[in-house]
């Protein structure tokens, strides 16, 4: 019985001030290719979007994704400066190009230019309720164009049996978007959406919207407790949702998920590239095949429509 | 430095054709999957060319249907190219009417970094009521305000990229293109534009275009040189004349009428039904190019059309083959060289935006046989001298355009 791991991971400028703990473009390729080799199920691109020493997460993992051939990738995006029906594009669209082995850990924080101009309720600030709509957004436009919906058939003329593909109308407090989106969903249903919440979140929400939960700290004794009772209020399996808690690197890795009943663990590792690099190669012997869809990899199973 | 042809390859999905995906022998679902991409850009390396380039919109088009369309968003598709090769140059299409400029500043100058100096960015406003929709919008906003608009997000993101103080590019900062025909397009394209995309059908016109153009920047302070323009160009090929045409005709057999006559309807703004096949659109139903909404670009190419040749409507939707307006060049490798050397020549165009008629195998012909014909004459590079798309376009690094508009960035309401 093997526990996922995930690796995570900030790309930029490590010489800058404010860039502490970024690996480099180049050591970053370097890891991917590591964590691939030892049966990582996924890399993390770390961004809280403010930070100009670190590069954004959706353009590196693109990027180190045209490197690697399976591993997964979660990408860090914050609901700042992020309108929802772009960030549901352009994970969808990262998604397909990595095989259905991608997600995005949406980071709560306030709106963007383009939404906050035409924002239905211009009263509505809290981010844990910006967080909850904006994820219901983008979870709906992944299944705004179902698969079979995409025909190709070249005699009779039909791309697509429109019929099929269905605006998603959403009107919130925060954002109205009526989709639906361009493209066909996820080979792994929709794209996994994380939660890594800074409190701003609540245990009700990420048991409502989330396929995974990443904990860290304190936080992750009684995370399980937490996160079934909120699962059971919200009507939801505990095994629609993976817990993942993040430590550094250790030998007691296997032993503490299990003890706190995680689904899996993050590692975070510091120190030079050969440093990192040995870390992720120790890891090879806990890890073990790896399902297509990062969904099979957490052991999600298929995800229930929201629409 | 002597002048050069540039030439890039726009992956516009199955094709530019509205039946390119049904041609035999394609796979009318490729454009589907990111492989069609990076395959086109790997192949658009090997031939030279100066940058693939990827049209899109933040929106589903209805004509979905019967036509393939924009599907993968472009800045994802064009970071995977970025790690798959090495000095080709990468074009996306951005709009200025539905992006934060503070995130669009940040990710294409991070693009722009991790590919090497090889990103530019084709600035678009979006029209419609569609795209507007998605973001909260009853319906578009006015022509004139999309572009002051998009004359602000652009002085806004090319300060930042000036700003930047990490992950500098060895281009400097990405290339700034431009599409939009219009009075409005073509003033902020004289303002800011380094490469100008255009539409012409004519040679003259063509070249008054880019005269209008460069004098327009002159007006501004900045050299005539640092711009290029670029023609769409679809091109039909074959071994022989006699080929190509058939292959032509075929295109146009297969487009699927339904999606043709949407298409014209949306780009004049009003519905075909009840109007007569064998007869001219009534000139009453067409109004001046500067008071249409939409695109007032391809308005105007079809106006001009109907002007010029006063062709039935089956006659007007046969020639635009739904291919939205770009002038097409039927023929062989060494007639269509011969053309492009002309228009080239004739100073109606700096280079081309080449849109095949289908994909991969209209690209593949081109690549393969068309581009050597233009090397062999020394109109084309045999091999990359530079590595950055500013080098392989011949543009320097010009003065961080301000003043452009007098007012605040406002968003689009």
């Amino acid at each position: 019985m093997t526990t996922p791991i995930l690796i995570e991971i900030a790309v930029g400028d490590p010489s800058a001030a404010d860039g502490t703990g970024a690996v480099s473009l180049v050591d970053a390729v370097r890891i991917a290719a590591a964590a691939e080799a030892s049966g990582v199920t996924a890399l993390r691109l770390l961004d809280a979007g403010t930070d100009a020493a670190i590069l954004d997460a959706s353009v590196v993992a693109a990027h180190l994704a045209g490197r690697t051939d399976d591993l997964g990738y979660l990408v860090d995006v914050p609901t700042t400066h992020h309108a929802p029906y772009n960030v549901a594009r352009r994970i969808l669209s990262f998604d397909r190009a990595a095989g259905g082995r991608a997600g995005v850990v949406l980071r709560p924080g306030t709106g963007d230019e383009v939404s906050d101009a035409a924002v239905p309720d211009a009263s509505a600030s809290d981010p844990g309720e910006r967080w909850a709509e904006y994820a219901r957004i983008v979870t709906r436009l992944w299944e705004s164009f179902p698969r079979e919906a995409l025909l190709g058939d070249q005699e009779a003329a039909i791309v697509a049996d429109d019929t099929l593909i269905r605006p998603i109308a959403h009107v919130g407090r925060f954002y109205r978007v009526a989709g639906p989106l361009d493209g066909p969903s996820s080979v792994q249903g929709r794209p996994v959406l994380v939660a890594a919440p800074d409190g701003a979140v609540d245990w009700a929400t990420i048991a409502t919207s989330a396929d995974v939960v990443v904990v860290d700290g304190d936080h992750v004794a009684g995370a399980d407790a937490a996160l079934t009772a909120a699962l059971d209020q919200a009507g939801r399996r505990r095994d629609e949702v993976a817990l993942v808690g993040r430590r550094v690197p250790g030998d007691d890795l296997v032993t503490w998920a299990g003890d706190h009943r995680l689904d899996a663990a993050a590692l975070r590792p510091t120190g030079g590239i050969d440093d990192v690099l040995r870390v992720i190669e120790a890891l090879a012997p806990l890890l073990d095949g790896r399902d297509a869809t990062l969904r099979g990899r957490l052991g999600l199973g298929a995800p229930v429509a929201v629409a | 430095m002597t002048r050069q042809l540039h030439v890039n390859v726009n992956i516009l999905n199955a094709g530019v054709f509205g039946g390119s995906w049904r041609l035999p022998g394609t796979d009318g679902l490729a454009s589907y999957s990111i492989e069609h991409y990076t395959s086109i850009a790997k192949k658009a390396e090997e031939a030279k060319l100066d940058a693939v380039f990827l049209a899109d919109g933040p929106q589903l088009d209805p004509s979905i249907r019967h036509r393939t369309g924009n599907n993968l968003e472009p800045t994802t598709v064009l970071a995977r190219i970025a790690a798959q090769t090495e000095r080709i140059g990468l074009i996306a299409t951005l709009s200025s009417s539905y992006n934060d400029p503070v995130e669009v500043a940040r990710r294409l100058g991070d693009l722009d970094h991790v590919s090497g100096g090889r990103f530019g960015w084709n600035v678009v406003t979006t029209a419609g009521g569609v795209a507007a929709a998605n973001f909260g919008r009853a319906g578009e906003p006015d022509h004139g305000l999309r572009y002051r608009r998009a004359a602000a997000f652009v002085e806004q993101v090319v300060a930042t990229w000036h700003e930047r103080e990490h992950h500098l590019s060895p281009q400097g900062r990405p290339v700034v293109v431009q599409a939009g025909g219009s009075s409005d397009g073509k003033r902020l394209a004289s303002r800011v534009g380094e490469v100008i995309f255009s539409a012409e059908q004519d040679i003259d016109k063509a070249r008054a275009f880019r005269d209008e153009l460069r004098a327009g920047a002159a007006e501004f302070g900045r050299d005539p040189d640092e711009i290029a323009v670029l023609p769409g160009l679809s091109t039909v090929l074959g071994s022989t004349e006699a080929e190509a045409k058939e292959r032509r005709e075929l295109l146009d057999e297969i487009l699927p009428d339904a999606y043709a006559r949407g298409r014209l309807a949306g780009q004049l703004g009003f519905s075909l039904d009840g109007l007569a096949d064998d007869e001219p659109i009534p000139a009453e139903l067409l109004r001046d190019p500067d008071a249409a909404g939409g695109s007032q670009t391809f308005y105007r190419v079809v106006k001009d059309i109907i002007d010029r040749d006063n062709p039935t409507l089956r006659q007007l939707l046969k020639k635009l083959s739904g291919g939205g307006g770009h002038r097409i060049v039927v023929g062989t490798p060494e007639q269509v060289a011969d053309d492009i050397e002309r228009w080239w020549r004739h100073g109606a165009a700096d280079g081309f935006n080449v849109m095949p008629d289908v994909l991969p195998s209209g690209f593949d012909d081109f690549a393969d046989h068309l581009i050597p014909v233009l090397q062999r004459r020394g109109l084309f590079r045999t091999d990359y001298d530079e590595t950055t798309l500013r080098g392989h376009l011949g543009l320097g690094l010009p003065p961080v355009p301000t003043n452009i508009w007098d007012r605040p960035l406002e968003a689009a309401r």
